[in-house]
């Protein structure tokens, strides 16, 4: 015993030996079990590649000085009530010293409250809704651009420039889809030139959707709008295709940045458009392709365009701003406030909780590759009109 | 008949007791998580003993209970920042009981497995009537900003907990309790000795959605965001009666150990092993029920049966 | 309406049908013999399903051969649950007086289990594949070739179930035990084989139907609930025990589904459904068509 005590003096006094910085802890909650799991992969994914990125470079810059990196992971079980609590823990007892954000706009909802009573700042990702501004700005930013009343404005002015006259709109019954929705029909109003020829919603667990697309078929619309989640998405992607619903303008919301969706229609996805603001294709972003590259070297297939180049940003915006400022709160919510950040979607600079410097964005699905169609400003491709359904 | 002496009541005083003074200390000298362990676990007591003081005793399953819950979650979120929060969660309380008695009154007549899937799918109707509401009145989900502390929620659902436990305690040990039991031996029979059952159910029915309604609404101000489909989860229904199978449900320990039970089990095992959890809870569940039937509570009691012989 | 009258509406409602009325047969027979609430009876879809995906895509094996192999998987697995766990459950007369409640917990317990167990060895990212999926224009209804065959192949093994039912011995004992289970093991119905079978034959029909299903849809590990309420709600209303009846069953609840929303807004789907469910349970509990099982 004598001895022990004797070695750990010793060890004490001797200089601080510099072969090991102390590393940091960054610790967070996401979906890995639950029905949540599956669309959160994209994003698990995505940390997972920086996780390994930060274990080969031995560490990330904190200030100056490079620290290795242990990450504390748990599961929310996709139970948007586990994760105050668990981040709660994160912070108090196993003592983090920088958070990621889950999946998804409920959990990081859910957990606002937590990050401004202990003042902890985080960078938010898969988050999309207008009820981010109701949040007050200091703990929590939000990267993407895709928020529905932008989404919904650019939607009208991409739909006239495409000559669109007449639309279908199927809207499912849940947050991100209504939400879209509510903004889309005033703006659609205001413009006047348009007319909805279709406007039907569904509750999720629908298992046919025969009878709308029989609709829309005989109404033969210009544009045809799916405001779906993923598992709806493929249900009406397919019947559409079954039906032989054809339309030169057909977007469906959530879901084709997803690799499924290529896995499983192929070249009929082609024409497709979909909410995002990424593409490797984008010579703009030196970043970009890389991510992409690395991503299915790792993973054998491409990222998520929406999901897992959000989760990326996320991550590039903390870890530019722990390298400037290092790991004080206080700095780090300043810097993440008023700097701009370099990352795979180019400059990213918050303007309260919003990221105001990327415009919001479609892409459409052109040979089999993410193409950003919308604005003209940020086009790597225009616009095709989506041929008809190959049915063989 | 001689009045109970009042020595028989003091084991489960003295556990309350107890049981308060355990809470106080967590209050005071506990970090967040422990705090907000203790929630889960006094949310699920309370919720168990509610649907204990019904399908325990009077042995119709209630498989829908979740349906009261989020009834109280709405309530809430709806009157929230119009209403006083306690006046929120009171009223919960108030309509979870109402919807109770609205639904019970037809479904009671229904017996045996028709009535445990016909409260399944009751949970479920509301649940997407509720859906429905919120898509017409344009709303997408529904943030609160500014709810009370998690300290000051841990304070109001130990006092649903006991609340709850209170009633399963004084209601198994009274005449209507007694009416219950006859219920669950035979139905039939009791009917024929006098024994309005149709009241008797409905009543307690009412009665075991109340608190639940209220725990509800304390929950929504813990997640601060409000979604039918989560808030009406058939998760939390199962997970009710999972608790009840794994302690017992037959008298009040039995929901309080199947509780603890299970969120220690949740704490050990959800961190490091998250799938691993869930397969070990359904092998306990299936083993429980088929060896253990009376659930830890009744397992403990015949042990001590055993030793006393 | 002329969207209400039209030949696909039709087609696609029968197809529909076809594939409940599938799952809903094997969870009836399993209920309507042993009283037994299955709830997992939906995870045996899922089960086909990931056989049939995992076949296909690491194997090369046409799904087509996989409608061999998945029943004969899962009727082994139905003899092994039903010889571990449920002959003790029906041996013990404690357990067995509360036959219903019991039987829903375990198999609540044995739906954790497989979900979990498949998320653990599958993750839980939608597996999808395609196959067979050229569009066929019979008239003016089109359908791609995999919903033709999921409409063949469930409408013939429906039928050949109630065939074998009325016409075999076996099928025979089956339809006694549904009808008067004490009688049967009077006249000398060996019970224990007979649940072996029936349990055999349920978990089959499920996991048959789980290979259709992953030929139309992707599937996860949760996607076999929606398929339990769904069997649950058809067998409720034709009759708890009357396979029959679970015909006419599926066939309401996919016209609900595919024409309810034809006529009103299809946001009104889910509560329709349970609505009917409810008014069923409620004002015929024996189901639509249904003879009362024998009250305990």
């Amino acid at each position: 015993m004598k001895k022990i005590l004797l070695a750990a003096a010793l060890a004490a006094l001797l200089p601080q030996a510099s072969w090991a910085e102390d590393p940091i802890k960054i610790g967070y909650a996401i979906s890995k079990t639950g029905p949540f799991a599956p669309a959160a992969q994209t994003q698990i994914n995505a940390y997972q590649l920086w996780a390994d990125k930060v274990a080969a470079e031995g560490g990330i810059d904190v200030g100056g000085v490079k620290r290795p990196v242990q990450f504390v992971v748990y599961d929310d079980q996709s139970d948007f009530g586990k994760a105050p609590a668990i981040y709660e823990k994160l912070i108090t007892s196993d003592k983090v010293d920088l958070l990621l954000a889950p999946w998804g706009t409920p959990f990081h909802f859910s957990i606002v409250g937590i990050l401004e009573k202990y003042h902890f700042p985080v960078v938010g990702n898969s988050a999309a809704s207008t009820t981010i501004r109701d949040v007050k700005p200091g703990n929590i930013w939000f990267t993407t651009s895709a928020i529905p009343d932008h989404l919904a404005t650019e939607l009208v002015k991409m739909m006239k420039s495409a000559g669109v006259k007449t639309i279908a709109i199927n809207t499912l019954q849940l947050p991100f889809s209504q939400e879209f929705k509510k903004f889309l029909m005033p703006a659609i109003e205001k413009d006047g030139s348009f007319k909805v020829v279709v406007n039907e919603e569904y509750a999720p667990d629908t298992k046919d959707m025969t009878a709308t697309l029989t609709k829309i078929k005989q109404a033969a619309p210009d544009a045809i709008l799916s405001l779906s989640y993923p598992p709806d998405s493929v249900l009406f992607m397919k019947q559409e295709r079954e039906l032989g619903v054809n339309s030169s303008f057909q977007l469906v919301l959530i879901g084709p940045t997803d690799n499924f969706f290529s896995k499983i229609f192929g070249p009929n996805l082609d024409g497709i458009i979909t909410m995002g603001h990424w593409s490797p294709a984008q010579a703009k972003w030196p970043k970009a392709k890389p991510f992409y590259d690395a991503y299915f070297k790792k993973f054998n297939e491409p990222p998520d365009y929406l999901d897992s180049a959000l989760a990326w940003m996320s991550i590039e915006v903390l870890e530019q701003a722990v390298k400037k400022v290092g790991l004080d709160k206080d700095k780090l919510r300043q810097e993440i406030a008023s700097d701009t950040f370099d990352t795979i979607n180019g400059p990213v600079k918050f303007n309260g909780v919003e990221n105001v410097t990327t415009p919001t964005m479609y892409l459409q699905f052109q040979k089999g590759e993410a193409q950003i169609i919308w604005p003209a400003s940020e086009e790597t491709a225009k616009m095709i009109k989506k041929p008809a359904w190959s049915q063989n | 008949m001689m009045r109970p002496a009042l020595s028989e009541h003091l084991p489960f005083v003295g556990a309350l007791a107890a049981a308060l003074v355990a809470s106080a200390a967590l209050i005071v000298w506990g970090d967040e998580y422990a705090v907000s362990i203790g929630l889960t676990l006094l949310m699920w007591v309370a919720l168990v003993q509610s649907w204990a003081a019904f399908s325990g005793l009077s042995g119709y399953i209630s498989l829908g209970h979740a349906v009261f819950y989020g009834v109280g979650a709405y309530v809430m979120v709806v009157g929230w920042q119009i209403l006083p929060v306690w006046l929120g969660v009171i009223l919960a309380g108030l309509v979870a009981g109402a919807i109770a008695l609205l639904l019970g009154w037809p479904s009671l007549r229904v017996r045996g497995p028709y009535f445990v899937i016909l409260t399944f799918g009751l949970a479920e109707f509301v649940k997407y009537i509720v859906v429905s509401i919120e898509a017409a009145l344009g709303r997408s989900g529904r943030l609160l900003i500014g709810t009370p502390s998690l300290r000051e929620l841990f304070g109001a659902m130990l006092l649903l907990a006991v609340a709850s436990t209170i009633i399963l305690y004084v209601l198994r040990r009274s005449r209507l309790g007694s009416g219950l039991l006859a219920v669950r031996e035979d139905e039939i029979a009791a009917e024929a000795i006098g024994i309005n059952t149709a009241r008797t159910k409905l009543l307690v029915f009412g009665l075991s959605a109340i608190i639940p309604g209220m725990v509800g609404a304390l929950m929504s101000l813990r997640f601060t965001y409000f979604e039918p489909m989560q808030s009406f989860s058939p998760v939390t229904s199962f997970t009710i009666v999972t608790i009840a199978v794994l302690g017992g449900s037959d008298d009040v320990p039995g929901p309080l150990l199947g509780a603890a039970f299970l969120v220690a089990l949740s704490e050990l095992l959800w961190a490091r092993a998250p799938e691993l959890y869930m397969i070990i809870l359904g092998v306990l569940l299936v083993s429980f029920v088929l060896f253990a039937p009376e659930g830890i509570y009744g397992k403990l009691r015949s042990w001590n049966r055993g030793e006393a012989q | 309406m002329s969207v209400l009258l039209s030949g696909q509406l039709l087609a696609a409602a029968l197809v529909l049908a076809a594939l409940y009325a599938l799952v809903a047969m094997g969870l009836n027979l399993v209920y309507g013999t042993m009283r037994l609430l299955n709830i997992a009876h939906g995870e045996l879809v899922m089960l086909g399903g990931y056989i049939t995906y995992w076949s296909f895509t690491s194997l090369g094996i046409s799904p087509l051969l996989s409608m061999l192999v998945a029943p004969a998987v899962g009727a082994g697995l139905g003899v092994l649950i039903y010889i571990v766990l449920f002959r003790r459950l029906l041996r013990s007369p404690k357990l067995a007086a509360r036959v219903e409640a019991n039987s829903l917990l375990i198999f609540f317990g044995v739906s954790v289990i497989f979900q979990n167990v498949m998320a653990l060895f599958f993750t839980s990212t939608q597996r999808g594949y395609v196959y067979l999926d050229q569009v066929i224009q019979i008239g003016n209804v089109a359908m791609t070739a995999n919903r033709l065959i999921l409409f063949g192949v469930a409408t013939s093994a429906c039928l050949s179930c109630l065939a074998f039912f009325k016409y075999s011995r076996a099928g025979s004992a089956v339809r006694a035990v549904i009808q008067q289970r004490d009688a049967a093991a009077l006249v000398g119905v060996d019970i224990d084989r007979l649940n072996i079978l029936v349990f055999a034959l349920g978990f089959a029909l499920a996991a048959l139907a789980g290979v259709l299903v992953s030929m139309v849809q992707e599937i996860t590990p949760f996607v076999g609930f929606p398929f339990t309420i769904s069997a649950f709600v058809i067998i409720t209303l034709g009759g708890l025990g009357n396979l029959f009846g679970s015909l006419l069953g599926a066939l309401l609840l996919a016209a609900v589904e595919v024409y309810g929303t034809a006529v009103i807004s299809s946001s009104f789907r889910s509560i329709l459904v349970y609505g009917v469910f409810i008014a069923v349970l409620l004002i015929k509990p024996q189901g639509l068509l249904g003879r009362a099982v024998a009250a305990k």
